[in-house]
C-alpha cells in the first residue's frame, strides 16, 4: 500500500485536539477568554479532515484492490484454504487483496523487564520460544503506535467529525459560562483521549483512552461543580466506571500473562505476534497453545467484558449514565450518547477474536444487552426529563449494540453505533436549544407545543425521533433491523425481546415529540432564570436558535437520514464489506465459522461480519428486504401511533392509563429502585465495613503505634528528670567526662 | 633557665587549663565563668608560646595572637550577653538559666 | 639554641605516672575543700595547705629531675611564675568575691607574661599585659561592679550573693578537672615523645632586613621585628580576618546590649510600659503580632539608657 498522507500523519490525530486543549487550558483563563474555543474548534477540525482523508484514501485503495484482485472462489472458506492462499500470495510477491490494515509504531512506550538479549532481540518474534510457550524472559514492551483499518478509520470519522460539529454547537451554547476555556480544554483532552482509544495498537494504548475518556467523562459531568448534584454525578460515574475499569485491567493483564505481548496484531496481521492472531490458534487445527492460555482465553472476554459493560452502561452498572445529564448538553451529546459509551463496542468488535470464540461470553453479552435494552427503555417510558428519556434511550440502544456483538453480527453493531451517534447527537443537541430556550428547563409537562416557538428545532427533533423510533427510511430503521436480524437468526428471544424494545422506543420517543412539539403552546411560567448556569440577557425574546446552533444540528440532521445507506442490503461495497477488510472482522468470521460449526450449533450467518460470497446475491440468498424488517416497522409505527393516543389527541389517556397499571407505574417511576438497592446493599455495607475498619484502625493499629511512640515519650521524660535538667555546667561536665574517657582509651 | 625543657611549660599550660575547667565547672556566678574560660585559655596560649619557642618558628606566637583575638571578641560579647541576661532576672547565678528553650 | 635541652628519654622514669595521678587526686580534694560553699573556713585553710604541699611535692620532683639532666642551672624565674601562676589561678578559682577573682586573673596574666618572656616572646608578653590585663580585665571588673551593685537583693552573707557562696558539685567538679589534669600531665611526660625531635630548619621565610627575596634567611631569634614579618608576610589574610571579627564582635556586642524600645504606637508617640520587665523585653519578639516586634529605637524619648534603679 503506498503511503497516504494520512497514513503518515495519523500522528497529528490525537495530537491536534491535545495541543488546542493545552492552550485552551493554559492561555485560556488569561489571554483567550471568549475565544477559547478557536484552538478545539481548530484542532478537532483538522482533525477530522484527516480521518476523512484517511478514510476516503482507504476506499479508494480498497475500489482498486477490489477491481485489480482476483474473486475469491465460492464455497466454504476455510483456514487452511485461507492460509495456503496467504502463503501462496506472499510466495508470488504478491497479495490477494490489498491489505487495508496496518500498524504504525511511534515510538517505545515501555520497554521493561526481560533480559539483556530478549530487549536487543526485540521486535523478532521471539516471545515464543521454539515449543510455543511464551519465553519467560520476554520484556513488557508496549509501542505507542496506531492499528489503522477500517474500523480505526470509521470510528475515527465518528468521533472526530461529530466532535467537530459538537464543538461548534458548544461554542454557541456555552457563551457565557463561567470557566469556558475549562470546558473546551476538557473536550480537547476528551477527544485525544477518544482518539487514542479507537487508534491505539494495543491494549494499553486502549487503556490508556479508555481511562482518559473516563477521567474526562468525569471532569465534564462535573462542570458545574457548584451544583451538589452535579459533583454527585461525577463521583458516581467514575466510582462506577472504576468497577468495571478495574476488570478491563485485569484482562489486559492476563493477556500479557499469557500471550506475551499486549498488542492487537504485533507486526501485523497473520504473523502470530500479537494477542488477537494467537488467540486465532486456539481454533485454528494445528494452531500452537499452552493449556494455561486455553484457559485465559476462557476468562479474558468475560474480564474485558466487566470493563465494556462498564463503560458502556450495561445493565449493572449503567446507573452513572443517567445521572451524568447533570453535565453540559453538549457533553451528554458527545461523550454520553456518541462516542464514549460505544467504547465498549468498539472494543468488543476490535478483540472479536477473543470472543467470537467463547460462546459463553457471547451468550453473556447477547442477554444482558437485551436485558438493558428492554430494562432502560421500560424506565425511560416515565421519565418527565427530556434529557433522563434520551439517557435511557442511550443506555437502551448500547444494549441493542451488545445484542449485536453478542450474537455475531459485529458490522451490524458497528452500523448501529454509527447511525445511533448521528440521532442521538442530534437528539441531545436539540435538547440543548430547548433547555436554552426554557431558560434551563427540562421537564416536558412544563411546556407543550413548542414547535412555533422553535420550529427549525422541531424538524430537527422530528427528524431524530423518526430515526431513534426506526421508521423506514431514517438510518435507525437499517442499523436496528440489521441487529433485530441477527438476533432472530440467532436467538428467537433476543428477537422478541429486541421486537418489543423497538415499540416501547417507539413509544417513548413520541410521547416526547408530541407533548413538547404538538398540542397547545405552553410555556414555562416563571423562567428559573438560576437554575440553570446559563447568563439571563441571551434568554429575552430574542432568536432562540441561533446559527452557530442551529448549523451543526443540520448536518448531524442529514446525517441521521442518510447513515443508513452506508449498509443498505445487497450493496456491493458497504460499510460491512468494508469492515470486513479489517482483520479483527476477518478473524472474527473465521473463527466463529470455525468454532461454532464444529460445536454442531447453527451455521454462522457470515454476511454478518460483512463478508460476502461473490455469487450470494446472485443466488438469491438473501432478499434485500426481509420479513422481519416490515414487522419491525409496523412495531415502531403501533409505538408511534399508541404515543400519538395517549399523548397528542387525549393527554388525558396516558394518566388513566398509569392509573390503571398503578403498580407498574410506580415501578418505572421509581426506576426499579435500582439506585437505592445499591445504596443499601452495596454502599451502605461498606460504609459499615469502612467504620469498623476506622475503628480496629483507631484501636489497634494506632494503639500500637502509640505504644510504641510511648517508649522514647517514657525514656525522654525520664532523662529530662536526671541529667537534661538544664544546668548548663552539668553538660560541660559530661562532656569533659567523655573526653577524659577518650583521652584514657587513647593513651592507657 | 637554659635547663627547663619543654615539658616544664606544657605542665604549667596543663595545670591552668585544668584549674580553669574545674571553675568553669563549679563556679555559679556567670562572670566568674568566663573568668576561668580566660584561664583554660592563659593555658593554652602557654603551650602554644612554648612549642613554638622549642621548635623555633613564629607559628605559635602567631596562633597566640589569634587566641588572644578570639578570646577579645569573646570577652566582649560574651559580657553583653550576661549583662542582656541579667537584666532579664536580675541574677547573675548560671542556674536560673535552665529552662532549656527561648 | 635549646637543642640540648629536651628531656632524654629515660627521664620517664623519673616523674611516675601513678605518682602523677596520686597527686592531682590530692591535689584534686584540696581544691574541692578549697571552693566555696557553706563550709567551715578551716576547710578551706586545710585544703589550702594541702593544695600547697602537693605544689611543692611536684616542684620538688620536677627541680630534682632537672638537676639530674643538667645540674648547673635551674631557672628560678620560671620556677617563681609558674608558682605565681598556679597560687592565684587556684585563688581565682576559688575565691567567693568576683572582684577578687578578677584582680587574682591579673596576677596569673602577669605571671604567664612573666613566663613568655623567659620563652623569647617579648612581644606577646607585652600584648598579654596590655590586651589582658589593661583591656579585657577592666571590661569584667566593670561589668562585676555593674551587677553586684544593681542586685542588693540577692546578697545573703555581707554582700555576697548565693551563687557566689555557694559551688555547683565541688566534689565532681574537682574530681573530673583533676583527672583531667593528670591525664594530660601523664601524657606529657610519659608519652609524648613526639615533641622531642630535634629542632627542624625553619618552616617558614624570616626575610632579612634589605627586603630581598632570596635566602639565606636571618635565623630565629624571636624579635618582635621577625615576629612583625612573619605575621605581615605569611598571615597576612589571616590578620585581616582577625581585624574583621573584633570589628564584627564590636558591633556585636553593642547591638546585643542596647536597649530596646518597644512601640506600641504609630505615632511619635512612644508608649513607655510600666513594668521594666516588658520594657526589657526577650530579644525574640513577645508574640505573633507584628506590631509588637521590637524595634530598636534611636529615637527614645528617654535619653538615658541605662536608667537608675
Amino acid at each position: 500500500m503506498s503511503d497516504l498522507f494520512a497514513f503518515q500523519h495519523a500522528w497529528l490525530i490525537p495530537l491536534l485536539p491535545l495541543l488546542g486543549a493545552l492552550l485552551a487550558g493554559f492561555l485560556g483563563a488569561r489571554f483567550l477568554k471568549r475565544q477559547s474555543h478557536w484552538p478545539i474548534w481548530l484542532g478537532v477540525g483538522a482533525s477530522a479532515v484527516l480521518s476523512f482523508s484517511l478514510l476516503f484514501g482507504m476506499l479508494a485503495l480498497w475500489t482498486k484492490g477490489r477491481e485489480s484482485s482476483v474473486r475469491e472462489p465460492a464455497g466454504k472458506w476455510t483456514v487452511e484454504q485461507a492460509n495456503l492462499e496467504r502463503a501462496a500470495a506472499r510466495d508470488r510477491g504478491e497479495s490477494k487483496s490489498v491489505p487495508l490494515a496496518r500498524s504504525i509504531k511511534w515510538f517505545d512506550w515501555i520497554l521493561a523487564g526481560g533480559s539483556d538479549a530478549s530487549h536487543k532481540s526485540y521486535p523478532d518474534n521471539d516471545i515464543r520460544s521454539a515449543d510455543g510457550t511464551v519465553n519467560p524472559l520476554r520484556p513488557f514492551h508496549v509501542e505507542a503506535g496506531a492499528w489503522i483499518d477500517p474500523l480505526t478509520a470509521v470510528m475515527l470519522c465518528v468521533v472526530c467529525g461529530i466532535g467537530f460539529f459538537i464543538t461548534v454547537f458548544a461554542a454557541g451554547y456555552m457563551k457565557g459560562e463561567s470557566g469556558y476555556f475549562r470546558f473546551f480544554a476538557y473536550l480537547g483532552l476528551f477527544l485525544f483521549s477518544m482518539t487514542i482509544l479507537v487508534m491505539g495498537n494495543n491494549f494499553v494504548m486502549l487503556y490508556l483512552g479508555w481511562e482518559g475518556v473516563g477521567l474526562c467523562s468525569y471532569l465534564l459531568i462535573g462542570y458545574y461543580y457548584e451544583k451538589p448534584a452535579a459533583r454527585e454525578a461525577a463521583k458516581k460515574a467514575f466510582l462506577v466506571n472504576r468497577i468495571g475499569d478495574f476488570g478491563f485491567g485485569l484482562g489486559i493483564m492476563l493477556c500479557f500473562l499469557a500471550f506475551g505481548t499486549v498488542s492487537y496484531y504485533g507486526n501485523g496481521p497473520h504473523t502470530g505476534s500479537g494477542v488477537l492472531d494467537m488467540a486465532m490458534a486456539a481454533q485454528l487445527p494445528g494452531g500452537q497453545i499452552t493449556p494455561f492460555q486455553q484457559t485465559a482465553l476462557k476468562w479474558i472476554p468475560f474480564l474485558l467484558m466487566i470493563g465494556a459493560f462498564g463503560k458502556s452502561a450495561q445493565f449493572p452498572l449503567y446507573v452513572w449514565l443517567p445521572d451524568a445529564m447533570e453535565g453540559p448538553t453538549p457533553v451528554s451529546a458527545l461523550i454520553h450518547a456518541a462516542t464514549m459509551v460505544t467504547a465498549g463496542v468498539y472494543m468488543i468488535a476490535r478483540c472479536s477474536t477473543l470472543f467470537v470464540q467463547n460462546e459463553a461470553a457471547l451468550i453473556t453479552i447477547a442477554f444482558v444487552g437485551a436485558f438493558t435494552a428492554l430494562f432502560a427503555g421500560s424506565i425511560a417510558l416515565r421519565q418527565f426529563d427530556l434529557k433522563k428519556v434520551f439517557a435511557y434511550s442511550t443506555v437502551s440502544q448500547l444494549g441493542f449494540m451488545f445484542v449485536a456483538v453478542g450474537v455475531l453480527a459485529p458490522v451490524a453493531g458497528v452500523f448501529h453505533l454509527i447511525t445511533h451517534a448521528f440521532f442521538k447527537a442530534l437528539l441531545f443537541l436539540s435538547c440543548g436549544v430547548i433547555m436554552h430556550a426554557m431558560s434551563g428547563e427540562l421537564d416536558m409537562r412544563k411546556f407543550s407545543g413548542l414547535k412555533r416557538v422553535l420550529p427549525k428545532t422541531h424538524v430537527l427533533m422530528l427528524i431524530g425521533c423518526l430515526a431513534l423510533a426506526g421508521i423506514f427510511p431514517f438510518s435507525g430503521f437499517f442499523s436496528k433491523d440489521e441487529i433485530v436480524g441477527a438476533a432472530f437468526h440467532h436467538n428467537t428471544l433476543l428477537g422478541l425481546v429486541l421486537l418489543f424494545t423497538a415499540f416501547l422506543t417507539a413509544y417513548y420517543t413520541f410521547r416526547l415529540y408530541f407533548r413538547v412539539f404538538q398540542g397547545p403552546e405552553i410555556l414555562p411560567e416563571a423562567p428559573a432564570h438560576a437554575s440553570h448556569g446559563h447568563g439571563g440577557d441571551e434568554h429575552g425574546s430574542h432568536n432562540h436558535e441561533p446559527w452557530s446552533m442551529m448549523l451543526p444540528l443540520f448536518v448531524l440532521a442529514i446525517g441521521a437520514i442518510l447513515a443508513g445507506a452506508l449498509n443498505w442490503p445487497e450493496r456491493e461495497r458497504s460499510l460491512g464489506t468494508f469492515l470486513y477488510e479489517s482483520p479483527s472482522f476477518q478473524n472474527g468470521a473465521v473463527i466463529a465459522d470455525i468454532a461454532f460449526t464444529r460445536l454442531g450449533g447453527k451455521p454462522v450467518d457470515l454476511s454478518a461480519f460483512g463478508r460476502r460470497e461473490a455469487d450470494e446475491a446472485a443466488m438469491g440468498h438473501e432478499p434485500p428486504f426481509t420479513p422481519i424488517m416490515g414487522i419491525s416497522l409496523i412495531v415502531a409505527l403501533c409505538g408511534v401511533w399508541l404515543a400519538y393516543r395517549n399523548h397528542l389527541k387525549d393527554r388525558a389517556a396516558a394518566e388513566r392509563l398509569a392509573r390503571k397499571l398503578g403498580g407498574l407505574t410506580t415501578l418505572l417511576e421509581g426506576k426499579y429502585w435500582i439506585d437505592e438497592i445499591y445504596e443499601n446493599a452495596i454502599v451502605e455495607p461498606l460504609k459499615k465495613l469502612g467504620r469498623a475498619f476506622f475503628i480496629i484502625d483507631q484501636m489497634v493499629v494506632d494503639g500500637v503505634v502509640w505504644m510504641i511512640s510511648f517508649i522514647p515519650q517514657a525514656t525522654g521524660f525520664a532523662l529530662k528528670l536526671t541529667t537534661q535538667r538544664g544546668y548548663l555546667q552539668g553538660y560541660a561536665a559530661s562532656m569533659l567526662f567523655g573526653v577524659l574517657v577518650i583521652l584514657l582509651l587513647i593513651f592507657w | 633557665m637554659e635547663t627547663l625543657a619543654l615539658q616544664h611549660y606544657l605542665a604549667v599550660g596543663a595545670i591552668l587549663f585544668g584549674i580553669g575547667l574545674i571553675g568553669f565547672m563549679c563556679r555559679r556566678n556567670l562572670i566568674v565563668m568566663f573568668l576561668c574560660t580566660e584561664l583554660m585559655f592563659q593555658g593554652v596560649a602557654i603551650n602554644l608560646v612554648a612549642f613554638g619557642h622549642f621548635w623555633g618558628n613564629f607559628s605559635g606566637q602567631a596562633f597566640t595572637i589569634f587566641v588572644l583575638v578570639i578570646a577579645a571578641a569573646e570577652a566582649s560579647l560574651a559580657l553583653g550577653l550576661v549583662v542582656l541576661l541579667f537584666r532579664q532576672k536580675n541574677t547573675l547565678d548560671a542556674d536560673a538559666w535552665r529552662e532549656l528553650k527561648g | 639554641m635549646p637543642t640540648t635541652l629536651f628531656i632524654p628519654a629515660a627521664a620517664n622514669a623519673i616523674l611516675n605516672p601513678l605518682v602523677v595521678m596520686v597527686l592531682c587526686g590530692f591535689a584534686g580534694i584540696a581544691t574541692a575543700m578549697m571552693l566555696p560553699g557553706r563550709r567551715e573556713a578551716s576547710w578551706a585553710r586545710v585544703g589550702g595547705v594541702v593544695a600547697l604541699a602537693v605544689g611543692l611535692i611536684f616542684s620538688a620532683l620536677l627541680i630534682r629531675y632537672t638537676a639530674t639532666v643538667s645540674p648547673e642551672g635551674m631557672g628560678i624565674y620560671f620556677w617563681v611564675f609558674s608558682a605565681i601562676a598556679i597560687i592565684s589561678a587556684v585563688r581565682v578559682v576559688t575565691h567567693p568575691r568576683p572582684v577578687y577573682a578578677a584582680l587574682y586573673f591579673v596576677l596569673t596574666v602577669l605571671a604567664s607574661a612573666g613566663l613568655f618572656v623567659l620563652l623569647w616572646a617579648d612581644f606577646m608578653a607585652a600584648a598579654l599585659v596590655i590586651i589582658y590585663a589593661g583591656a579585657i580585665l577592666v571590661t569584667y571588673v566593670f561589668v562585676i561592679m555593674l551587677a553586684s551593685q544593681a542586685a542588693p537583693d540577692a546578697a545573703t552573707i555581707a554582700g555576697q550573693a548565693d551563687y557566689d557562696d555557694v559551688s555547683r558539685d565541688p566534689l565532681v567538679a574537682a574530681a573530673i578537672g583533676f583527672a583531667l589534669m593528670g591525664m594530660l600531665l601523664f601524657v606529657i611526660f610519659d608519652k609524648a615523645e613526639g615533641v622531642n625531635r630535634p629542632v627542624k630548619p625553619l618552616n617558614h621565610k624570616v626575610y632579612v632586613q634589605d627586603g630581598s627575596d632570596h635566602p639565606p634567611l636571618a635565623p630565629y631569634d624571636g624579635t618582635t621585628q621577625q615576629l612583625g614579618q612573619y605575621l605581615f608576610n605569611d598571615q597576612t589574610i589571616n590578620l585581616e580576618l582577625a581585624s574583621l571579627i573584633l570589628t564584627v564582635s564590636m558591633v556585636g556586642a553593642i547591638v546585643i546590649t542596647r536597649r530596646r524600645i518597644v512601640s506600641t504606637d504609630f505615632g511619635d508617640e512612644f508608649v513607655e510600659t510600666p513594668e521594666p520587665e516588658t520594657l526589657h523585653g526577650p530579644a525574640t519578639p513577645v508574640n505573633d503580632n507584628p506590631h509588637s516586634i521590637p524595634v530598636y529605637g534611636t529615637q527614645n524619648p528617654r535619653a538615658k539608657a541605662y536608667p537608675e534603679r
